[in-house]
C-alpha cells in the first residue's frame, strides 16, 4: 500500500441529512397538528402518501436510527423486553421503540416516533409481516397487512402480479379510504409517481459516472442519497438534490476528479446484501486504503433503475407493474436467478473487478444463496466474490477481523487474477 | 403394539434407507415436500409417493459451502444431504417458500446440484383478509396440480384427488385417536415414541400407516397402565418443521416429567383439521391452509394469539406447565417468542424455553434447565 488514498467527499451529499431530518421530525410532530400516521414497510407507503398520511418505511426508520447513532440503545431496550438478538435488527428497533415509549424508558428522541393510526405492512419477506404481528400484540396497533410474494422464478410472475394488484385493489385502497374517512387520491398519486419519474431519471444519469474510469463517487455516496427516490418519494426536493448531484459529477469529470484520490480506484467492488447503515464510514475505512471503492449494489438498484416504466397516467397498475411486471419485476432481484441476472448486468455496465456478498446474520432476505451466486458469477465472468458477514445494526453482529481478512483475501484474488 | 413400534422405530431409524426401498418396492416416483404446509393430498392423487423432508441424521459437512451457518437445523441438514448425494432416491421436491425466507434458497441449489426432474415453487399467501388472499391460495394449488400433471402425463380427477384426501383424512382420524388415548393414559407411550408415529406418517404410505394405526390403537385401547400421579404433566410448543432431538424427550421424562399431549410440528400440528369432502376438493385443500387454528406464525394470524391456545391445551390436559422448543435461526418462531412468554408471565403460566440446534451443543445445558423447570413446577 505505498499509495496513499483518500476519499474525496462530495458536498452535495451533505444536503440530504436536512432532508432526512425533515422528514422523520414531521412524522415526529405529526398528531400535535392533528395528521393521520402510518407506518410501512415494503413499498407500500405510496398509498398513504397518496392520502396525506405521515408515514415511516421500515427499513428507512431503521436506516436513520443506524445513522444517527441511535441503533444500539435501541436495540438495548428490546432486548431487555425479550426479543433475541438472532431477530432482525430492523424488528428489533421497531420493538425497542415501542418498548423505550410505553415503559418510559429514556432513549435519543429523534428515534421516537408516534404510534400509527395503522401500519401497512407489506410482506416482502415473512419476517415483515411477523414484526407488524408484534406491534399489534403488544401495542395494538392497526395493521393492513398485504402479501408482496419475492418471485423466484419468472414465468410464475404473472399470477402473482394479479394477486397483489388485487390486494391494491380490493384491500388497501378500501382499508385506506376508511381510515381516512375520504375517496383514495389517485391523482396525488399519480403527481407522487411523476417526481418519482423525474428523481429516478436524474439519478440514472448519476449512475452514469459510475462507469467513469475512475469513478466519480461511491456506492456509499448513493447510498445516503437513496431517501428521494424512495421514501421521500413524491417530494420535488428530491428533484432539486439530485440535480445538483449530477451538476457536482460533471464537473468532477471536467475537472478529472476521482472517487478517491490520488488518482481513482484500483479496485472497483460490487455489494451485495443490505447496505450497512450504522457502519458505512467503518466500512468506507476499511476500502480506502486499499484504494477499493464499492460501485453498485444490488439493494441500492432495486430503487427504480427504470424509470421510463413509471406511468403517472395509471398509479395503481404501474405500481404493480413495477414489482411484477414482466419488463420491471423488482421483486425478482430477491431470488438467486433474479440476483445472477443483475449482478451479471452489473459487471458489465461498471467494469468491476470483485463481488462483496454482504450477508446479514439477522435479515436473510438478501443471503439467499448467495455462495451459489459467487460460484455461478466466478465461473461465467472470472469475477472473484467473498462472502462477509454482519449486520445492518447490531454492532454485536460485526466481526472486524472476519470482514478484514476476507477483504484481503479479494483483493489477493483480484491481484492474482491481473498477473 | 409392539410390532408396529417396532416397525415404526425401524422406519425412523433410518429413514433414507426407507423411502429409498419404498420407491422400488412400490415402484412409483418418489416426491419430498418440505415442512410444513405442502398439501402432500395433490402429490398422493397424481400415483405419486409424497415424504416429508426430514432433518438429517448426521452433521453438517458439505452444506457449508452452500447455506450460511445462520439457517436452521433442517435448512442446513436438507441442503447437505442433498448435495452429498444421500437423497438421490427422490425424484422431485415442492418448496413453500413463503412460510420462510430460508425456504427461498432450495430451489436454485437443488436445480444447479441436484437437478431434480420434477421441482415446484410454492407462493401460499398469509392468511390475510379478503378475497384475493383465498383466491390466490387456490390459484397456487391449481398451478400446483397442473405441474404434477404435465410431470406424470396423467390428468388428477376429483375423484382420485377426493380418494386422496379421504386416505389422508382417515390417517388424521386415527393419528387423532392415538392422541386421544394418550391424553387418557400418558403412560401408555414415550414422548419418543410418539413423535416416532406422526414422523412415521410423514415418511410412509399412508395407506400402509393406517394399517399400523389401527393395529396400533388396539393395542393402545386394550392396554392397562398404571398412572403414575407424581409425574407432572407438561405440554411442548413449537419445534417448527423437524424432529425434536429424542434425548430431549427422553430427558424430559427421566426428570419426572410427562407429555400427554403436544403443540408440535412433528406431533399434533402434523395432523390437525381433517379437510372438507364436499364439494371441489382443491377448494378443501385451500380452506384447510387458510385454517388460522393451530396457530402458525409463518401464516401471518394476528387475531388469535398462540400463547392462549397453547395455555388452553395445558388445561385440558391438567398440566402444569409448557415447555417452548424453539428451533435455532427460526424466525418466525423467534419473533414471536417474545409474546409468547409474555402472554405466559400475565397467565401465570409455568413455561421455560430450550433452545434446539441441529447438532446437540450440550444436552447437559439443556438438562439443567429443564431440571429447574420440573423442580418449580413441583417435580422431582
Amino acid at each position: 500500500m505505498d499509495v496513499k488514498y483518500k476519499v474525496n467527499r462530495l458536498q452535495t451529499t451533505n444536503e440530504i441529512r436536512p432532508l432526512v431530518d425533515k422528514h422523520w421530525a414531521d412524522l415526529r410532530t405529526a398528531k400535535e397538528r392533528g395528521e393521520l400516521v402510518a407506518w410501512a414497510s415494503g413499498p407500500t407507503f405510496i398509498f398513504a402518501y397518496a392520502m396525506g398520511m405521515k408515514c415511516h418505511f421500515m427499513a428507512g426508520y431503521s436506516a436513520y436510527c443506524g445513522g444517527i447513532g441511535a441503533g444500539e440503545e435501541v436495540l438495548k431496550v428490546a432486548e431487555m423486553a425479550g426479543d433475541l438478538p438472532e431477530t432482525c435488527s430492523y424488528h428489533r428497533l421497531h420493538m425497542g421503540m415501542g418498548e423505550a415509549v410505553a415503559r418510559g424508558i429514556p432513549i435519543n428522541p429523534q428515534a421516537i416516533l408516534p404510534m400509527p393510526d395503522l401500519m401497512v405492512a407489506g410482506r416482502l419477506c415473512p419476517e415483515m409481516s411477523h414484526y407488524a404481528e408484534g406491534l399489534h400484540r403488544r401495542f395494538g396497533v392497526r395493521v393492513l397487512p398485504i402479501d408482496l410474494p419475492a418471485v423466484a422464478n419468472i414465468e410464475d410472475m404473472p399470477r402473482v402480479r394479479e394477486f397483489v394488484y388485487r390486494q391494491f385493489k380490493e384491500v388497501v385502497i378500501p382499508t385506506i379510504e376508511e381510515v381516512c374517512g375520504k375517496p383514495f387520491d389517485y391523482d396525488r398519486m399519480s403527481e407522487i409517481l411523476s417526481v418519482l419519474k423525474k428523481v429516478a431519471t436524474l439519478r440514472n444519469q448519476c449512475w452514469e459516472f459510475f462507469k467513469d474510469k475512475p469513478s466519480r463517487w461511491t456506492l456509499w455516496d448513493y447510498g445516503v442519497s437513496i431517501a428521494p427516490v424512495f421514501y421521500l418519494m413524491g417530494n420535488p426536493a428530491g428533484i432539486t438534490y439530485y440535480e445538483k448531484l449530477l451538476k457536482e459529477l460533471q464537473e468532477r469529470r471536467e475537472k478529472g476528479i476521482p472517487a478517491i484520490a490520488p488518482d481513482g480506484e484500483k479496485y472497483r467492488l460490487y455489494w451485495d446484501g443490505w447496505l450497512p447503515w450504522a457502519f458505512l464510514g467503518k466500512f468506507m475505512r476499511k476500502f480506502t486504503p486499499h484504494g477499493a471503492v464499492v460501485l453498485c449494489g444490488r439493494y441500492p438498484w432495486e430503487f427504480f433503475p427504470h424509470p421510463e416504466l413509471i406511468d403517472p397516467e395509471h398509479p395503481v397498475e404501474s405500481w404493480a407493474d413495477l414489482y411484477y411486471g414482466m419488463e420491471s419485476h423488482l421483486v425478482y432481484t430477491f431470488s438467486p436467478k433474479g440476483t445472477i441476472d443483475l449482478i451479471g448486468k452489473l459487471i458489465d455496465d461498471y467494469s468491476l473487478d470483485g463481488l462483496i456478498m454482504f450477508s446479514s446474520k439477522t435479515c436473510r432476505v438478501m443471503n439467499l444463496a448467495q455462495p451459489e451466486v459467487i460460484d455461478v458469477l466466478d465461473k461465467k465472468y472470472g469475477i472473484p466474490g467473498v462472502i462477509i458477514e454482519g449486520d445492518m445494526i447490531d454492532s454485536a453482529m460485526i466481526s472486524d477481523a472476519q470482514i478484514e481478512t476476507r477483504l484481503q483475501a479479494l483483493y489477493e484474488m483480484i491481484d492474482s487474477r491481473r498477473r | 403394539m409392539e410390532r408396529v413400534l417396532s416397525k415404526i422405530a425401524e422406519v425412523t431409524s433410518d429413514p433414507y434407507a426407507y423411502v429409498a426401498g419404498l420407491k422400488e418396492r412400490k415402484n412409483k416416483k418418489i416426491i419430498g415436500c418440505f415442512p410444513m404446509h405442502v398439501p402432500e393430498e395433490i402429490v398422493h392423487a397424481a400415483d405419486l409417493i409424497p415424504v416429508v423432508i426430514w432433518r438429517g441424521n448426521e452433521p453438517v459437512t458439505w452444506g457449508h459451502a452452500h447455506v450460511p451457518p445462520y439457517d436452521c437445523g433442517i435448512t442446513r441438514s436438507f441442503v447437505d444431504d442433498a448435495v452429498r448425494g444421500k437423497l438421490s432416491f427422490m425424484d422431485g421436491f415442492v418448496f413453500h417458500i413463503r412460510q420462510c425466507l430460508q425456504a427461498g434458497e432450495f430451489p436454485f441449489i437443488m436445480e444447479r446440484h441436484f437437478k431434480p426432474a420434477y421441482q415446484k415453487i410454492l407462493y401460499l399467501p398469509a392468511i390475510y383478509p379478503g378475497d384475493p388472499t383465498r383466491d390466490f391460495a387456490l390459484k397456487e394449488l391449481e398451478s400446483f396440480k397442473t405441474s404434477l400433471e404435465d410431470f406424470t402425463g396423467k390428468m388428477i380427477s376429483d375423484d382420485s384427488l377426493k380418494k386422496s384426501i379421504e386416505i389422508y383424512n382417515k390417517n388424521r382420524s386415527l393419528m387423532e385417536r392415538v392422541y386421544e388415548i394418550r391424553r387418557a393414559k400418558p403412560e401408555i407411550l414415550k414422548a419418543k415414541e410418539v413423535m416416532q408415529i406422526v414422523w412415521s406418517s410423514m415418511l410412509m404410505p399412508k395407506e400402509d400407516h393406517n394399517e399400523l394405526l389401527t393395529e396400533l390403537i388396539k393395542g393402545m385401547e386394550e392396554k392397562s397402565v398404571k398412572a403414575q400421579k407424581e409425574r407432572i404433566k407438561v405440554i411442548p410448543v413449537g419445534c417448527l418443521c423437524q424432529t425434536l432431538q429424542f434425548d430431549i424427550l427422553d430427558l424430559i421424562e427421566d426428570l419426572g416429567m410427562i407429555v400427554p399431549d403436544d403443540d408440535l410440528y412433528i406431533g399434533s400440528r402434523y395432523f390437525a383439521n381433517p379437510v372438507n369432502l364436499n364439494g371441489n376438493p382443491l377448494k378443501a385443500l385451500a380452506d384447510r391452509y387458510l385454517t388460522k387454528t393451530p396457530l402458525c406464525p409463518t401464516k401471518g394470524v394476528w387475531d388469535i394469539h398462540w400463547g392462549d391456545e397453547a395455555i388452553k391445551r395445558m388445561r385440558d390436559n391438567d398440566a402444569k406447565g409448557i415447555i417452548s422448543v424453539r428451533v435455532k435461526y427460526c424466525p418466525p418462531h423467534t419473533c414471536y417468542y417474545p409474546d409468547f412468554r409474555s402472554k405466559m408471565a400475565e397467565e401465570g403460566v409455568p413455561e421455560v424455553m430450550i433452545e434446539m440446534e441441529h447438532e446437540i451443543i450440550s444436552l447437559e445445558g439443556v438438562k439443567t434447565r429443564l431440571q429447574s423447570f420440573a423442580e418449580t413446577i413441583g417435580g422431582v
